[in-house]
């Protein structure tokens, strides 16, 4: 198991992935966070979304996940979709406010993307950035590390 | 497929309403021993301190379990209610939980995946109204004599776990069962909600936005069940829907007791006693003190939507 461990963070760090010593979630360290536990990918004035390691793994296997259309604002810290797991539906929140400009058609028939690929092909949606600014306010790799290991540590 | 023979009316009519009095929730058949050789235990247990603790925080109860509500009225004041909790948190400020029990009209409600393929009639034809709401989980009914509970609370007071949470409301059901009925229901790995045997007695379905969940579950006291042959409730296509009144029924018969109907209370009786556990094991479970607040306050919520 130790190996196996060993083997995993030098996997990580060749990845530039910063392994959390509790329970395997992973941060990936160019994204930004937000404290609902969603990430953003920023490619100039694009950012694409999802939720990140932590939430699929306390969610659970994802049933179901309610998208928004092309078209529709978002704002930061409000909910654009949902997602639903086990009898629980949550909000999903836009960690930046902007446009809408392509969903995840693929979650329609694989929900199950969010728990196998949360940063890559589990993507939620892509956002024309109305407020770069905005992005100041969200952590960093390992401020949201640190913010996740204190909220576990305190339930 | 429409059902040629729907009784609307239900089989529980609004009972005369009446001050909830001060009893204790009165422990039910002590003669029916184990009610099932194959009740299996509950698997998970939830760690809670089974006495409140002083410094506990309060949840104001609108107990409308003698009322039938329309579902949309009702659906409407939840999410009123969590609009004000997110406002009052955005403003710095707390709110308590809320905690809302009643019973509906017949409706079919949905929740967000729901699939129409669990529905055994077409929906421009449905024998009672459809409503495709924010929950999770499948198509379930809502009838008289079920005790519907609509916690209202902030996960942030508690636990932000929502299997945690899924696992209280269960555990709140099961505590009310045993107490009340010594029914020894139980939990069943990966179908969410409260079991006798193979007979579900209790669905849950929740819906959490930034950390307030609502919706919650459903109890069968006394209710008709036929309206869940009209669906595939919950998705689940090999189980059952059962009710305390059925299973108290199946006790008493397989004791051979020919007095199964006398000894058995009203069914206004059943809700009541119910009703009483419910709202006392959510308490503990919670860690809350429930004030009950009074119905007017409640109706004129209500009359705004």
């Amino acid at each position: 198991m130790a190996s196996r461990l060993l083997w995993a963070s030098r996997a990580a760090s060749c990845l530039r992935i910063s392994v959390s010593h509790r329970g395997f979630s992973t941060v990936l360290k160019d994204f930004k966070y937000c404290d609902s536990h969603e990430w953003v990918k920023v490619e100039g004035s694009s950012a694409t979304v999802g939720i990140t390691d932590h939430a699929q793994d306390h969610l659970g296997d994802v049933v179901y996940v309610e998208l928004p259309e092309v078209g529709t604002p978002v704002t930061q810290g409000e909910g654009f979709g949902a997602v639903e797991s086990v009898k629980a539906t949550s909000d999903i929140n836009s960690p930046v406010s902007g446009k809408v400009v392509e969903v995840n058609e693929e979650l329609n028939n694989a929900p199950g993307l969010i728990n196998s690929s949360p940063y890559e092909k589990g993507w939620i949606i892509k956002v024309e950035i109305s407020d770069a600014g905005q992005l100041n306010s969200l952590m960093d790799a390992d401020k949201y590390s640190k913010f996740c290991e204190e909220e576990d540590a305190k339930h | 497929m429409v059902p040629a023979a729907i009784s609307t009316s239900p089989s529980v009519t609004s009972c005369p309403s009446r001050r909830l009095s001060q009893r204790k929730s009165q422990s039910y058949c002590r003669t029916v021993s184990t009610m099932s050789n194959h009740v299996s235990k509950s698997t998970l247990s939830v760690s809670v301190n089974s006495i409140a603790d002083p410094d506990s925080r309060t949840c104001e109860c609108f107990d409308l379990h003698n009322e039938l509500v329309p579902y949309g009225k009702a659906w409407a004041w939840q999410k009123e209610l969590v609009r004000q909790k997110k406002a009052s948190i955005q403003s710095g400020g707390d709110c308590p939980d809320t905690l809302i029990v009643l019973q509906h009209q017949p409706v079919y409600t949905m929740g967000t995946g729901s699939s129409e393929e669990y529905l055994n009639f077409d929906t421009k034809n449905a024998p009672f109204d459809v409503h495709r709401t924010e929950r999770g989980g499948e198509v379930t009914y809502h009838g008289p004599g079920q005790l519907v509970m609509y916690p209202i609370i902030n996960l942030r007071n508690h636990k932000m776990d929502l299997h945690w949470y899924l696992r209280s409301l269960e555990e709140v059901v099961l505590r009310a069962l045993l107490s009340a009925f010594s029914i020894k229901a139980s939990r069943l790995e990966g179908f969410t909600g409260v079991w006798v045997g193979d007979e579900k007695l209790a669905a849950i379905g929740i819906r959490v936005s930034q950390w307030i969940a609502y919706h919650g579950l459903a109890l069968n006291v006394t209710a008709d069940l036929t309206p869940f042959q009209w669906i595939i409730p919950c998705g689940l296509r090999n189980r059952r829907v059962g009710s305390i009144k059925g299973i108290l029924r199946e006790a008493y018969s397989s004791i051979n007791c020919g007095y199964v109907d006398v000894l058995i209370p009203g069914e206004c009786h059943l809700v009541d006693i119910a009703c009483d556990a419910l709202i006392e094991a959510f308490a503990e479970v919670f860690q809350l003190e429930v004030c009950r607040k009074p119905l007017t306050e409640a109706f004129l919520m209500g009359k705004s939507f």
